[in-house]
Formats: C-alpha cells, structure tokens, sequence
C-alpha cells in the first residue's frame, strides 16, 4: 500500500525503510515525525509519545495530529485480526504474493514467516 | 476533532457493551478489562522479550473474571501477535473455547486496542468501561463458514448467504475483511470501527484521493511502521 501509495504520485520509496529505517530525502513529508510517533505509541511509552505527538503537531496541525493517530491505532486492531486468525499474509498484495516486496521490506525476517508452513490458500485444501 | 471518529467511538463501545454473538454483554466487558489488564502482565512482558516465546513459563496477571484459555487468548494476542502459531490457536480451542468465541474475542481485542491507542496517541486517559447490557447472545454460526485459507473458519464472500447479513464491501474484499466472518456481527462492529480510523472501504485502493489531514503516503507509512513492529506479515 505504501508503494502504491507513492507510485499514484510518481515517486518510489525503499521498502527497506519500513523494517530498517527511512533514509534522509524519502519523499514524504514530516517522515521522521511521523515514524518516531508511531514507534513510541507502540512501545506503550507515555513520555516519549508526548514528545512526538508535540512534535508532529506542530508539523501536521491538531487535524493532522488526529488522524495520524487515528491511523495508528487502526493497526494496532489490523495486525491482531490479522496474526490471531492466521489469515494467509501470501495474499496480503491485493489478493496477490508478492514475495520480492516481503523479501524487500525485511518481512520474511518476521516470526510468523520464518515458522510458516504456509505458502498459499489453496495448499491447505 | 473528527465528529465521524468521536461517534465511531460512541458507538463502538456501546456495541462492546451489548450481547455478542457467543458472549453475553458481563463477560464482553470483561474481556475488555482484561484487555487493558494485560498490558501491565509481566509474564507477557517476559514472553515478549524471549527470543523462543512458548518456552516461558508463568502466570499471566488477570482480573480473574475468565477462564484461562481466554486470559491466554487475550493477553498473547495483545501483547505478542506477531509470535502466534497455528498450533498456539489450536491449543486455546482445545483449553476449552469454541471457534465462535475465539473470534469474538479477538474482534473485541482489535476494537479495544484501536480505541485505548488511539486515546494513548493523543495523551487522553482511556474511556472508562461501559456498563454490561442485558440480553442473550445470538449464538449466530455462519452455513457458509470453513475452514480453510486461514487457522479458524472463514466465509469466503461466495458463501455467503442473506442471513449472515452485510459483511464484505466487494466479492474481492481481501482476507484481513474476511478474518472475523465466522462472528458476522463482530466484523461488522469491527468495520464500523476501523472504517472512520483508517479510511472506508471504496478508498482504499484509490490512492489518489485522501479525505484525510495527512496525504496518503504519510497514512501507509505509519501503517507499514506499526506493521512492521508488530511483525505483521500480512
């Protein structure tokens, strides 16, 4: 979605960024804001996020504020569905693999990918 | 802030309040206390940080108000989801829980989580808990429902009949659509949900429209971050 996201604007972006951290340069506004607000919501740590939402609040204004945490939280619930039910994540691409982009983003490096028998719905038939 | 989100909210924990479809309303709320719980668990905190996490052995610090294969549901998917194991879900079933259940509650997990981070983003304090709502659980179990792509049941959009009510935007709706459609009220009360936090449906692959104050690009780079940390493959 991110890759898309920035392909419908003609730019492209270093997946690499999502497990290892977004270069200097990446074409999105307010990058590192909004990266370090949503790493100190999940670890759950109250001082830092104060200090990042100050922060981006001071880039993106009170509505922006508003709904980058609001997409923040959204994935605290996508994730839980996602990893409890053991939906196949060889569909997570539009219904599609796409394992250059797993491989890309660091993903196969994940617990659930490393330990997966799993290669697509129809193996488990 | 949006009036959509605020009754979104509104609305969302009135459903978690009300019965469910396996859970009564006492024990749905319970279940959302045990969530917020769970987050102060030290034997999850040690799970998380074992690099092999079904080698720790403990206690979880509960409220006591349910059994022990939903506190083990709840606090691992709270806490670790992206360490759960196919083998891991079968073992919670067999503890005792039905599939019906089982997803009932991670749907009210993924609600609560939403709701309660979305109050930590913005430094307000959690909303208090609602009061239970009277009433019998549907004990509603889809025709349509296998099990088959994924570790529960599932209803693939094809499978569905009339009577499982509205649940997919599209006969393409992905799997993270499908995954609570063994509970068809839970997908629903979750969609209603997430919806107005992240965008609704007939938006998502249209990446050149935002109707939100961040542009598109910044909305999925938070979510591919959140993803990643929660090592979310899918």
């Amino acid at each position: 979605m991110l890759r898309e996201s920035m392909r419908t604007g003609g730019k492209e972006i270093d997946l690499r960024g999502v497990t290892q951290g977004f270069e200097e340069g990446t074409e999105i506004p307010h990058v590192a804001a909004l990266v370090e607000f949503a790493e100190a919501v999940v670890a759950r740590d109250a001082a830092r996020t104060a200090r990042a939402r100050e922060a981006l609040r001071g880039k993106l204004g009170e509505a922006g504020l508003v709904d980058a945490a609001a997409t923040v939280a959204a994935f605290h619930g996508f994730v839980r569905i996602a990893d409890a039910i053991g939906i196949p994540y060889t569909t997570a691409a539009r219904g599609e693999d796409a394992p250059e982009v797993r491989e890309r983003a660091g993903v196969n490096d994940f617990y659930r990918v490393r330990t997966s028998t799993t290669s697509t719905p129809a193996d488990r038939t | 802030m949006r009036t959509d989100l605020t009754e979104s909210h509104d609305r969302a924990w009135a459903a978690i309040a009300a019965p469910g479809t396996w859970l009564e309303g006492a024990r749905r709320v319970a279940v959302a206390a045990e969530i917020r719980r769970a987050r102060e668990c030290a034997y999850c905190a040690e799970i998380k940080a074992a690099l092999s996490p079904y080698a720790v052995k403990g206690k979880h610090h509960t409220t006591g108000r349910l059994s022990e294969a939903e506190v083990e549901l709840i606090h691992r998917v709270v806490n670790d989801p992206g360490r759960l194991t196919e083998s891991w879900s079968q073992s919670v079933l067999a503890r005792g829980l039905s599939e019906g259940e089982y997803v009932e509650i991670v749907g009210l997990v993924a609600m609560v989580m939403m709701l309660d981070t979305f109050s930590h983003a913005l430094g307000a304090p959690p909303r208090a808990l609602p009061e239970p709502q009277p009433g019998e659980p549907t004990r509603y179990r889809p025709s349509g429902a296998k099990k088959k792509a994924a570790w529960l049941p599932l209803v693939e959009p094809q499978d569905a009949v009339p009577a499982d009510g509205p649940m997919y935007p599209s006969p393409k709706a992905g799997y993270i659509y499908r995954g609570l459609s063994l509970v068809p009220q839970s997908l629903r009360d979750y969609w209603a949900l997430a919806f107005h936090h992240y965008l609704p449906a007939e938006l998502v692959y249209r990446f050149d429209q935002s109707i939100r104050a961040i542009s598109r690009p910044q909305t999925e780079v938070l979510a591919a971050r959140v993803s990643a940390l929660h090592q979310c493959a899918y």
